[in-house]
Order: C-alpha cells, then structure tokens, then sequence
C-alpha cells in the first residue's frame, strides 16, 4: 500500500520534474498501454495473437482526424465514430477469422494489419495517404487547453487508469471467469455451455475499441497523422509489449509499454545500435520471462498471484 | 485485353510466384520438421543475399562460390537458431505462441543487425546471364528469372527425394510425426531438429542469392517475403512439398492479374485478402492432403 502511495506521487510530481521529452515519451507510455491492454486481454485470457491492433489505433486516429478537421465536429464525435467503427469492423472481420486458432490465426490477423495499412495509405481522399491529416485541434477539457506534454500527460494516464479499473472488474466478474476456462480448458469451457467463439468474439470486440479510443487521444496529441504511424511495425509493439509486460497480469501491459517507449529513448543516445540492443532484449525477454515483467517484479517483491 | 500485356504480367506473376515458392518451401521444411511456423525465414534470405554480396563485392569471390558462401552462411544461422534458442524454449515446454515470438524477435534482431553494419543502403547482386532478357513470343523475361524458376523446381525435387528415399530425410519426418516412437528406434531426435533447421536455413539463404538480382537486398525486406511465403506454404497445403511451389505461383499469377485491374498498391491487399480466405475455407490448402496442426 505505501509502494503504491509512493509510487502516486511519483507519478503526479513527474510532469513537474522531468524535462518536455522525457514526459512526452511517458505519454506515448498511456497511449501504447491503453491500445496494448486490448492485445495483452486477447493473449492472456483468450490465448489469441493478435497482430490487427494497429489497424484500430489507426481507424480512432483518422475518425478523430476526420471528424474535427473535415467535419467540424466536436472531438467527442470523433472519439465515438472511431469507436463504433472499430466495433463494427473487429464483430465482421473477427467472426470469420477468429475460427482459425494458433499460429494460423496469428498470422490472419498480420495479413489483417498489412491490408489496413495498405487501405490507409490508398484511400488517400479519406487519409490523406502519405502526406496525412494536419491541423486536428487540440483537447480542451474544462476549459483548459490540453496543448502541452505535461497537461496531456494527465488526460493520457487517467484515462489508462479508469480503462485498467474497468479491465480489473471486468476479469472479476462471470465474463472474466469464462475467459479463463476458455483460455486453459476450452473444451471444459464449452461443455459447461461457454459459447467460445461468440466470447472470443465479443473480447476481439473490445480490444478494438481500446485501440481505437488511445488512436484518438493519439491523433489529438500530436495533432497530426498518417498512415507511416499505423504500419505494422506498430502492432508489433503493441503485441511485444503485452508479452514483455506479462500478459495475464493487470499492470503487465503498463510496464510492458514503459519498456517499449522508455528504452529505445534511453539507447537512441548510442546512436543506431539502439534497435538492435532493443531486439536483442526482446528475444531474451521472450526466452527467459515467461511471466513477463509483470511476473519478475511480483517475484522481486516475494509475493506470487495466481492470474 | 492486349495479348502480350497479358503474357507479360503472367510470366511477372510466374518469377514472384517461383521467389514465394522458395520462401515457402523453406518455412514448410521447418513446419515439417519441428511444428514451428519460423517468422524469420525471410530474414535466412536476407543473411544469404548480404552474405554473397559481401563475399562478391568485398572479397572479390567468383560468383557461384559467393552464392554457395550465402546459402551456408543462412543454413549455418538456422543451426545457431535452433541450438540456442529453440532449444532450451522447447525444454521448459513453450507454447506455440511463444516460438512465433521468438522466431519475429530473432527476424527484428537481424534486420536490426543488418541496419546497423550495412545502412540503409538497398544492394543488387549480378544476375545469371546479367541484365540478358529473353523474348517469349512478344513478352519479356530475365534470363535469371527462367533459372530462378528451374534452380526452384529442383530445389522442390530434391526435398522430395530426401524426405522419401534417403534415410536422414525419413527419420527427420519420423521425429516430428512421433517423437517417442522415433526415439525408441533409435533416432536422435533433436539432432533431427537441428537437422532441420540446418535444411530450412539453406533454403532460405538459397532463396535470398536467386532472388538478391530481382529485387533488392534491403535490411527491411524479410517480413514482407516471410508472409508472402508463408501464404503461398498455406494455400498449396504446409504438409505437402509441392505445396510451396503450387501456392507460390498461384499467388504470383493471381497478384500479377490483380494489378491489371487495379492500383498496383492493392496488390498485397489481393494476397493478404487470399490468404485468410484460403487459411478459414481450405485448411489443409488445394492440395490438401494431410492434417494441418492447430488450426
């Protein structure tokens, strides 16, 4: 309880302390857990690879883009358009595609984020392809505008918070508990009259709507998008930092997105061996922390939880 | 529809679909072998291509010595691969997620690796019979392209002679189809995983010499052939080893045909789109012989 007081007020007097750059990555650290919450849910207690994230982060970046800039609608709209859309997108993409499992689906789902790519930068009347979406407004709450790191960076993480308060109930709840049983016995699951797929479904659902939702406050940060943003580079990292941060365990994402956006800051400074020392720790990461970070920290701190 | 445009883009959609082939015969032979779909198989022919044109521009080799230098040097890659990392993964009983993650891990430290000593640079080898075109009634081909297709189809006849009529190729399928069983009769299993893995790597690396004239050697280039391999392995049957070869060139004409109707940037849009379609409707591919494990 002390750790975590300690670790509130850290967390508050951050902005205060640290220099623009340094908030500006911790930023991109909310951003990424939020999107990559939606991954570590479906690897965790669904047992699904999912390598699609990106196209959602992207359909919330262009929907907020779209509506404020070309529309002229309130950023609230935007938020909910890309929302819905992702819903609509991952219930009619995902029934079929969520038959297959393994790597089989793994690989579905990368066939998924190259198409999205691909479609972000042909529609260009709708994405502004290569050149992108500038100009998108900044958010105001309360009349305060969200112009800088450090007043985004508050926005960023509270709204982490409440998803991971959300995520948290949700996993205590009958849902949460049919999820697991789908994860380590699924054929005990559907016996006991589980409806696996449409489960599988409706998580495949909500993941989308969480990366949608941190594409959104992504495009109203940096206020300017393309679809160079939303490759599939970047549903990579979204999947590596579910599986770096511990996929079953409700802080993993955070500290996995803290290690994706906070480490090739630290090595950008060794110049361009910086990404291969990053794969490098990746690949040992994947070999040696089955539990992720999430699992080192719980040993380091003498305590082991069940998922 | 203009009669040569049309041979002209099936004998394009013909050589990509001999690169997917290659690809994909490498990541089937791994499949076969260790149940592993291997995401750096792509990145066996980016270490073939650099290789040999290391081995050509720098060191001043002859030609087919360079070309043999990078298939051994991605043959070599896959035994340290297996040896290293998969090993000790398969002892603590990892899922198949977790090698998918490895093997893309591993794909990222080498393109990183790549980055870092070679730059962004993009390279091209010397062809064989160099930049020489053939004529086919009106269309054009490289006269690298045509070996490219035949060095393919032996390739693929020489796997299917290993794993039917040698010994080693037997007891290489017999330890992934039975690991007990093939234990019990006296085969070192994982010796035959290594082996594997050693086969896999130098089709790869193979892959990545033939292709290195036809499109650049680029440090970014192994997802992209990986994928595009692996939906060629998939659409032809990973169980078979004609599968590859089948899957690649259908993919290669129908993603040729594809850009005479549409923008040429559809064009990955067509295979991704064929790829799904194929993996939920035809799971064990057009060939489809044999059961295809997890899914």
């Amino acid at each position: 309880m002390a750790l975590g007081a300690v670790a509130f007020i850290v967390w508050l007097a951050v902005p205060a302390i640290a220099s623009r750059s340094i908030v500006d990555v911790l930023v991109f650290t909310a951003l990424y857990a939020i999107a990559g919450l939606g991954v570590s849910f479906l690897l965790g207690h669904c047992g699904i690879v999912t390598l699609a994230q990106s196209v959602f982060y992207g359909v919330g970046a262009y929907s907020a883009a779209y509506c404020t800039t070309q529309l002229g609608w309130a950023a609230p709209a935007g938020f909910l358009a890309g929302m819905g859309i992702s819903a609509i997108l991952a219930a009619v993409v995902g029934w079929p595609v969520l038959r297959l499992s393994g790597y089989f689906l793994a690989l579905a789902t990368l066939a998924l984020g190259i198409i999205g790519h691909v479609l972000f930068l042909e529609w260009d009347w709708l994405t502004g392809g290569t050149l992108g979406i500038g100009g998108i407004p900044h958010l105001e709450l309360f009349g305060l505008m969200l112009n800088t790191p450090q007043r985004f960076y508050y926005l960023a993480w509270l709204v982490l918070a409440i998803v991971l308060w959300l995520h948290a109930n949700l996993l205590n709840s009958r849902t949460g508990v049919a999820m697991r049983a789908l994860r380590d016995a699924p054929t005990a699951a559907a016996a006991l009259g589980v409806d696996n797929h449409a489960l599988k479904a409706k998580v495949f659902v909500l993941s989308a709507v969480l990366g949608s939702l941190a594409g959104s406050l992504f495009a109203h940060y940096v206020s300017f998008v393309s679809a160079d943003s939303f490759g599939v580079d970047r549903a990579i990292s979204f999947l590596l930092l579910a599986v770096l941060g511990g996929a079953r365990t409700i802080i993993g994402p955070v500290l996995g997105a803290l290690f994706v956006t906070v480490m090739p800051h630290a090595l950008s400074t060794l110049g361009d061996i910086h990404a291969l020392l990053f794969a490098a720790g990746l690949v040992v990461a994947v070999i040696f922390l089955p539990d992720g970070l999430a699992g080192l920290l719980q040993r380091a701190l003498g305590r082991r939880e069940q998922a | 529809m203009d009669l040569t445009l049309l041979l002209q883009s099936a004998l394009a959609g013909l050589t990509n679909g001999f690169v997917y082939a290659l690809i994909g015969l490498g990541l089937s032979v791994i499949f076969r072998g260790t149940r592993i779909i291997n995401a750096m198989q792509g990145e066996f022919a980016l270490i073939g291509g650099m290789a040999s044109y290391v081995l050509l521009e720098s060191l001043g080799v002859a030609l087919p010595v360079a070309a043999l230098g990078g298939a051994v040097l991605g043959g070599i890659t896959g035994v340290l691969v297996e040896a290293v990392l998969v090993r000790p993964m398969r002892r603590r009983g990892a899922s198949e997620e977790s090698y998918l993650l490895l093997t893309l891990g591993v794909a990222f430290a080498i393109s990183a690796a790549v980055l870092y000593f070679f730059g962004r640079d993009a390279r091209l080898l010397p062809g064989i019979g160099g930049e020489a075109s053939a004529l086919f009634f009106d269309a054009a081909i490289r006269v690298h392209a045509i070996w490219l297709i035949v060095i393919a189809s032996a390739v693929m006849a020489l796997l299917w002679l290993f794993y039917h009529r040698t010994v080693v190729g037997l007891s290489m399928m017999a330890a992934s189809v039975d690991e007990q069983g093939a234990t019990t009769v006296g085969i070192n299993v994982p010796l035959m995983r290594t082996l594997t893995f050693l086969l896999g790597g130098l089709v790869g690396g193979l892959a990545g010499v033939l292709v290195s004239p036809l499109i650049t050697i680029h440090y970014e280039m192994g997802l992209l052939l990986t994928l595009k391999g692996f939906a060629a392995a998939i659409l032809g049957g990973l169980a078979n080893p004609f599968g590859a070869v089948v899957g690649g060139v259908t993919l290669g004409l129908v993603e040729s045909g594809a850009v005479l109707y549409f923008a040429s940037g559809y064009k990955d849009v067509v295979s991704m789109v064929i790829l799904i379609v194929i993996m939920i409707v035809m799971p064990n591919g057009m060939l489809g012989r044999g059961a295809r494990k997890g899914g």
